[in-house]
Parts: C-alpha cells; sequence; structure tokens
C-alpha cells in the first residue's frame, strides 16, 4: 500500500526541531560530564607556605626597576666609582645606577662574571678562562684556563691581587695581576681545618670585605665562609632551613654582597629572595622576598634551577641592585626610612 | 607420429607489452618487500620529553597498567649528590636521616646511600616507583634537574593512544623510534 507524502504543519516543524535541539543537548551535556576534569594533584611537591615573606620583616622598598642591556643576563658588578658592570648575551655593559648605559664590551662567548679594580682595569671571566680589558675596554689580556673542568662564576679584585671563583673545580684561585696563580684556596684539608667547598651547580661567589677577609659562599653547605687570602678557614655563618631565616634547597646562598657597614646581602634560588644578615651572620631582615620575583620561582619550577637564580651587589650608599636572570630586569633596593 | 607445431612467433608489440607488466610487477614487489621490512626494524614508542614534563602528576593515575610504565630515572651526572636532596627529603624534614616522616616519596622508591662526606648517592628502586614525579619536581625545583620521568619500555605496552598523552598538560608525550627509545637528561645544556 502506498503511503501519501504531506508536507509537516509549521507546528509540527517547530515541535520536531524542539525534539531534536532537546536531544543534541542532552548528548552535548553528558559528553561534557563525562570529559576528563583535571583533578587536583595528589602529589603535589607544596611550598606555598614558604612563598609568602611576613611583611615585618621587609625592611627595603623598590625605587626603580630597568632592563638589562643584553640577554639572558647574568651577573652584576660593581665599580669603585660606583658604575654597574651588567653580564649579558656576549657583552659586558657599563650602566649608571639610574640605567644609563655607557661602555660595552663585545666578547667571544658569554661572560659569567666581571670585577673592576680600582684603576679601572675591567676583569671579565668567561666559563673557562679571564680577560682582562682597560678602563676604555681595550682588551690587555686573557689568561690560560685554569683547569679543564672550569667553570668561573665570581671574580674579587683586591689591591694586587684577583680571586677567582671556579665552580668546575670548586676552587678559588688566587691571581695576581699579571695573570699568575699564586695559590688554589679552600681544597678539603683536614690537617689545616678546611672543610672543602661544596658546589652542585655553577653558583659559587667570593667578595672581599673591608676587614680584609674573604666572604666566599659553600652552598652546597648552605653557608658563608671567611678565609685569609692564604687560604686559612677562619669561620664560617649560615644553616640550612626553608625558613626565612636559613638558606634553602640543596645549595644556597648562590650570591653574596657587602654593604658599606659590612653586612651582607645574599641572594637564593629555588625560593628566589634576597635577605641582609648582621656582619657576624645572623639573620636581620628582607630585602625582597619569593613574591618579588614570580617568574623566577616558574623558571626552577619547570626546569633544572641552573638557569633562574639572583645576584646582587651593593653600593656605598647602601643601595641593594639585585638582577632576575630570568626576566633580566635590574631592581634598586633602598632601606625605607 | 605427431610432428611438431611450431609456436607462433612473439611480435613486437606483445613482447613490449609482457616486458613492461613483468617490471612493474617486479618494482611493486620489491617496494612491498622494502616496506614491510622497514616498518619491522623501525617501530615507534611512545616517550616523554623531560623538557616539557611539568610534574603534573597525571603519569601515576592515567596509565592504563595498573601501576604506571613511567618511572623516575636518574641522570648521575647532573645530580649534586647533596645531603639536603630536595628530591629525596620533604621541604621541611625535622632531620636529614632515612625515617620516612622525612622522605617526599609516597612509595618510598628512592634509596639514599653514603658516598663520603658530605656526598650521598640516590638511586630509584622501579619496582615501588609509581611514576608521580614529586621527586622531580623538588630536584628540579631547588636543584639540578638530575630526576626525571621516562616511560620505560620493559613495562609500557604502547597503546595506539597512550592515555597519558591525552591528559599530558605539559604536551610531552611523543612517538621515538624504537631503535632509539629514550630521551635522556645528560647536561645543564638540556
Amino acid at each position: 500500500m502506498k503511503r501519501e507524502f504531506r508536507l509537516s504543519t509549521r507546528r509540527e516543524f517547530l515541535g520536531q526541531s524542539a525534539g531534536a535541539l532537546a536531544l543534541l543537548s542532552a548528548i552535548a551535556a553528558q559528553r561534557a560530564s563525562a570529559a576528563p576534569t583535571r583533578a587536583r594533584n595528589p602529589f603535589a611537591y607544596d611550598v606555598s607556605r614558604l612563598e609568602k615573606t611576613d611583611p615585618r620583616l621587609v625592611t627595603h622598598h623598590e625605587v626603580a626597576r630597568w632592563p638589562a642591556p643584553q640577554s639572558p643576563a647574568r651577573r652584576l658588578g660593581l665599580a669603585p666609582d660606583g658604575t654597574l658592570f651588567v653580564c649579558g648575551g656576549h657583552y659586558v655593559t657599563a650602566v649608571s645606577p639610574a640605567g644609563e648605559r655607557g661602555l660595552e664590551i663585545a666578547l667571544s662567548a658569554p661572560p659569567e662574571c666581571v670585577a673592576v679594580a680600582e684603576d679601572g682595569a675591567i676583569f671579565v671571566g668567561l666559563r673557562d678562562h679571564i680577560e682582562v680589558f682597560d678602563a676604555n675596554g681595550r682588551r690587555r689580556a686573557s689568561w690560560d684556563a685554569p683547569g679543564r673542568k672550569s667553570w668561573l662564576t665570581a671574580l674579587a679584585v683586591r689591591a694586587d691581587d684577583v680571586f677567582v671563583a671556579d665552580a668546575g673545580q670548586r676552587v678559588l684561585l688566587r691571581y695576581d695581576r699579571s695573570g699568575k696563580l699564586l695559590a688554589r684556596l679552600g681544597e678539603k684539608n683536614r690537617e689545616r681545618g678546611i672543610p672543602g667547598f661544596i658546589v652542585p651547580s655553577p653558583f659559587f661567589d667570593v667578595k672581599v670585605a673591608p676587614d680584609g677577609l674573604l666572604r666566599v659562599t659553600n652552598p652546597g653547605r648552605h653557608r658563608v665562609e671567611l678565609y685569609t687570602p692564604e687560604g686559612d678557614f677562619e669561620g664560617a655563618w649560615g644553616r640550612a632551613s626553608m625558613d626565612i631565616t636559613g638558606f634553602s634547597g640543596c645549595c644556597n646562598p648562590i650570591s653574596l654582597a657587602l654593604l658599606p657597614d659590612g653586612r651582607h646581602v645574599t641572594c637564593e634560588k629555588g625560593l628566589p629572595r634576597v635577605k641582609v644578615y648582621s656582619a657576624t651572620g645572623e639573620f636581620e631582615s628582607v630585602v625582597a622576598g619569593v613574591e618579588s620575583f614570580a617568574a623566577n620561582a616558574k623558571a626552577c619550577g619547570a626546569s633544572d634551577c641552573s638557569r633562574g637564580g639572583l645576584d646582587a651587589v651593593a653600593d656605598a650608599q647602601g643601595r641593594i641592585f639585585i638582577l632576575d636572570r630570568v626576566t633580566a630586569e635590574v631592581r634598586v633596593m633602598q632601606r625605607r626610612a | 607420429m605427431n610432428a611438431s607445431t611450431p609456436s607462433e612467433p612473439t611480435s613486437r608489440r606483445a613482447f613490449l607489452r609482457h616486458g613492461a607488466r613483468l617490471l612493474g610487477m617486479t618494482a611493486l614487489g620489491a617496494l612491498g618487500g622494502a616496506l614491510a621490512g622497514r616498518s619491522r626494524s623501525e617501530g615507534w614508542v611512545w616517550q616523554i620529553d623531560p623538557a616539557k614534563c611539568l610534574h603534573c602528576g597525571n603519569c601515576a593515575t592515567e596509565c592504563v597498567l595498573e601501576q604506571s610504565a613511567v618511572k623516575c630515572v636518574h641522570a648521575f651526572a647532573l645530580c649534586g649528590y647533596c645531603n639536603l636532596c630536595t628530591g629525596y627529603f620533604e621541604p621541611e624534614p625535622n632531620a636529614l636521616t632515612t625515617a620516612a616522616e622525612n622522605q617526599l616519596c609516597p612509595t618510598g622508591a628512592i634509596q639514599r646511600t653514603f658516598i663520603e662526606d658530605p656526598y650521598y648517592e640516590y638511586t630509584i628502586d622501579e619496582e615501588l616507583c609509581i611514576g608521580c614525579a614529586k621527586c622531580v619536581e623538588g630536584c628540579s625545583r631547588f636543584g639540578n634537574g638530575s630526576l626525571f620521568l621516562q616511560i620505560r619500555h620493559d613495562r609500557c605496552v604502547n597503546c595506539n593512544e597512550c592515555a597519558i598523552a591525552r591528559t599530558c598538560p605539559g604536551d610531552a608525550f611523543r612517538r621515538v623510534p624504537a631503535s632509539r627509545p629514550y630521551l635522556l637528561k645528560t647536561s645543564h645544556a638540556q
């Protein structure tokens, strides 16, 4: 029997359309509810509590911020006249405290550290050797690589001596101004009571304090050690702790600055923070907490921490210049009145 | 007596036609053989790119196996052999000892062995490791990133559509040749 074809009425058409729409909506809703939702990670490594700084401990505020002249930025140096030197890219660039660029020295490899002598001589540490420039940026010398495994991370100049922190060899090298190696300092020696440096990653710093002693970071032992220029171990301060008074993670502090009155400024990675310790090593205050370096803290989360980190120098007025290696910015911090 | 009848001589056109057909079939056979051989020797397997891994914990929960085929592995060349290993210890341990409450790993799969003052070696017990990446996060966050995740191919069933890859927020899963099945960290540059 042949069925007779008939056109739908408007009412039937609308009714059928509404029914189809309802069916499709129900299917879509069911699919959406079945789609995997990102649940909270039951294995999360939670350090959020440590990422908050008690505001009562923060004694400094930011008075200026300017971008590092070249990227990636690595370290800061401070000339005796107050000019900053920034290592970044394949350059060392002189910058005024206000951020105005001056002399720029091009290098064959990325500079790892820089120090400037009283007479204006500029010592630049590349990964495996040192290059010396005069105050006008003319290259005067290139010293031999101190070792096959060398990774130079810090330089400090005192009168006739140049001290070089070699993270690769875990040793402090003392040179004269002509580049002659005078001594290897800080190597483990039980008879002399020298504990030896533990440097798990390429962060190892040295400064010459006004009292004539060297301040050297020993990140694997979470402390700052004091040495005479002859290499005698004079003492140490600092302890491992995630709380604000200690040094966090596997290996901190990563760098060090000295205030004019002999107090210390320390920088940490992992939980990026900058703090002030007294001349004898008691915790005093926070210059900038983890909240100030959000991108830096994240850099250490996704990858290994050797790409993150902070560096600092302090000038004669007590201003602290902090280089954030991740954002390639320099912050000028001043003590609150 | 039967007299043999001489066969019909092949025309030039027929000869060329038969020759071309034979040549085509030979080429087709050779191509098929080569492809079959290649697919046998060049299989593809899943692997995690450590540079993209976000340590989200999905590897422990999303694998179709009862215990995930993803395991933590250790690049000893990168390790600092730290006393305070942030891949081994809780963020705020009571003491730097092997007591369970100080350990970060939920299954105690990391062995800590004294080498010499102040160095310790850390090794992974794969039978216990569930691939949760908690230690990887701790090591990457504060250390050298020497701990990282890899799919172990003695366990992985090589699903056509990997269940973990589907939910990986870092898009860290990719196919690699079976002849080179691991993506290892070997230096600070990686």
